[in-house]
């Protein structure tokens, strides 16, 4: 093959990759996983999550709600380590600070619909489930090994008062956040009842059968490979892509100076592509016809419902802040991601065919080791570790190492590592390396073991000693909290109390 | 008035410089607007996240961008606070 038709594979590969990033079930899952994220980040005051976190909560309460902490405040794994810089030096304990730096990369809103609907739920449920259970046991792991620096940490942090102040969040904000939810929801959910299609409208204009074949001649792509081209539908949605991108950066980019007219504009276009999204197009030689499915009438009932939440319940502040913070993820997320998706369309055509599969075909230590390794030394924005997966898996990768990878890529890279080790030192910070490749290859392991028919039962036997021993470590670390508040009698929040405990660690 | 903006170069940080410095011109009251980036000193606040607003030492808000009429109530109330 010549160079010039060499570029031309992967400028098409690269395009191809796009096309069906920008497909309908795919905006239908990021644009409202993007609003929700403006939405948490506007609506829920910090200090509901972070009152929790103290060094001087119980752990029973600190450890969940870190975890709950890093699906609610980390919204995308960009924003992780400022907010873990914050916490532990306001006094967090090392071990929720810790749990939250693990968990919140791995269940932001938008990484969790997005691997869903890119990759496969079962992956997006895995990677849930598996990083609480691996992120409190690290947590954990790491407040016992450092319990004596934790006292001293606490020592130096105790003046600081952040974490009492308290907040509560609107009730109106609640059934708000789960009305966009639902709009998550009912966009992506695989049922019959949403994916039926229960009206045909039939628009004259002529042949669309031929622009299909056109496009498919534009954008070639083979459905084996997962790749899925472009759709008339597709150049439809990529046209109001734009459009919002215009209107939105007249509109949305001060919004919290007040509505404009493009704002309003903006909002409707927003709307009107999800609608379209949620309808079915099929192109035949006698015009287009539309189905109106279960989606879309769902969807017409979430706007419609949002649309009066916001109206009647929420501060126009409220609403405007919502949306600037919605339309700052965007701004900051959406362009890495394009290019991001791009490139892996690209390298797709570049790694010699078989190469992935003899690494990591299949499920074993070394291959779901390196997975692993490939996450902390490659570094990808935020997101698009996702396409990046969704490649590999094209490329014949075991759904075990796949696993592997993506927990570890947003956890750890060199960066990140860096900027870790400023904040709890070098000696912690390597420590945390070691139990994360542990825990990940760990959990490549298990979950590629249950892909390949070992039954569930015996895995969950497997992760539940783990868990149990999980369990009695909190119940050692809880006990002696206990203990140290018993023999004087203060209440647990003392800070006085841990200044009379020796300071070994000093 | 001394008024300073805890935060370093996030977007919100500079929305929320921005919002105060209009507030000030619109009020037409004399006061020192100063930005504080280096973390330590956002840090002596007792500021978790930034955008922090401090009013004569006095933190009042962080991690968001108040709205203008909260900013407006904030510096009245100091205006009043030096004056009496």
């Amino acid at each position: 093959m010549s160079i010039g038709a060499y570029i031309v594979t992967m400028l098409q590969s690269g395009a191809s990759s796009l096309a069906s990033y920008l497909a309908a079930h795919v905006l239908l899952c990021l644009v409202p996983a993007f609003f929700i994220a403006g939405a948490m980040t506007a609506l829920i005051p910090k200090e509901a999550i972070t009152r929790y976190l103290g060094r001087d909560a119980s752990p029973w309460i600190s450890y969940p709600m870190a975890a709950a902490g890093g699906f609610v405040l980390a919204v995308c794994s960009c924003t992780i380590l400022p907010l873990f810089a914050s916490i532990y030096a306001q006094g967090a304990g090392l071990g929720p600070a810790i749990t939250f730096l693990f968990v919140g990369p791995a269940i932001n809103i938008l990484a969790v619909s997005y691997t869903g609907v890119a990759i496969g739920m079962d992956i997006a449920i895995a990677r849930i489930v598996l990083s609480i259970a691996f992120g409190v046991g690290i947590g954990l792991i790491m407040a016992f090994i450092y319990r004596r620096d934790d006292q001293a940490h606490n020592k130096a942090s105790t003046e600081n008062g952040m974490f009492s102040a308290g907040a509560s969040i609107k009730r109106a904000s609640v059934i708000f956040l789960l009305l966009l939810l639902a709009g998550l929801i009912v966009g992506t959910l695989a049922v019959p009842l949403l994916q039926d299609t229960y009206a045909h409208i039939t628009l004259p204009l002529g042949d669309t059968a031929r622009w299909q074949a056109n496009l498919d001649w534009l954008v070639p792509h083979d459905s084996s490979q997962g790749q899925e081209g472009v759709s008339v539908q597709g150049v439809l949605l990529i046209l109001q892509l734009v459009l919002i991108g215009v209107t939105a950066w007249v509109g949305l980019n001060d919004i919290d100076e007040g509505f404009n007219t493009w704002s309003w504009v903006a909002l409707v276009l927003i709307a009107l592509t999800l609608l379209v999204a949620a309808l079915k197009f099929t192109p035949t030689p006698d015009g287009l016809v539309i189905g109106i499915t279960g989606r879309f009438i769902g969807e017409v009932f979430v706007l419609g419902a949002t649309a009066v939440v916001a109206w009647k319940w929420l501060d126009e502040y409220e609403v405007q802040e919502w949306l600037w913070e919605t339309w700052r993820f965007v701004k900051q997320i959406f362009p890495l991601l394009i290019v991001g998706v791009f490139i892996a369309g690209m390298v797709r055509v570049i790694i010699p065919p078989g190469l992935i599969e003899s690494l990591a075909g299949k499920n074993t230590v070394g291959a779901n080791l390196i997975g692993v390794l490939f996450g902390v030394f490659m570094y990808f924005p935020t997101l698009v570790e996702v396409p990046i997966a969704n490649m590999f898996l094209g490329l014949g990768m075991h759904r075990g190492p796949l696993l592997a990878y993506l927990m570890a890529d947003p956890e750890l890279s060199i960066q990140s590592i860096l900027i870790t080790a400023k904040i709890i030192g070098q000696k912690k910070t390597w420590v945390y390396v070691g139990w994360v490749t542990l825990f990940s290859t760990l959990a490549g392991l298990l979950y590629g073991a249950w892909v390949d028919g070992v039954s569930a039962w015996l895995l969950l036997l497997g992760l539940g000693s783990v868990l149990t021993m999980l369990v009695l470590v909190l119940w050692l670390i809880g006990q002696r909290f206990h203990r140290a508040a018993a023999p004087t009698g203060m209440v647990l929040h003392s800070p006085e109390l841990d200044a009379e405990e020796p300071l070994a660690g000093e | 008035m001394d008024i300073k903006v805890l935060g370093s170069n996030c977007p919100n940080c500079q929305r929320l410089e921005k919002l105060v410095r209009n507030v000030i011109v619109e009020m037409e009251i004399e006061a020192t607007l100063t930005k504080v980036t280096d973390f330590q000193d956002i840090m002596a606040y007792k500021v978790m996240f930034t955008p922090g607003l401090v009013i004569n030492e006095q933190l009042v808000s962080a991690g968001r961008i108040p709205s203008k009429a909260e900013v407006t109530t904030w510096l009245v109330n100091a205006l009043a606070a030096e004056e009496a």
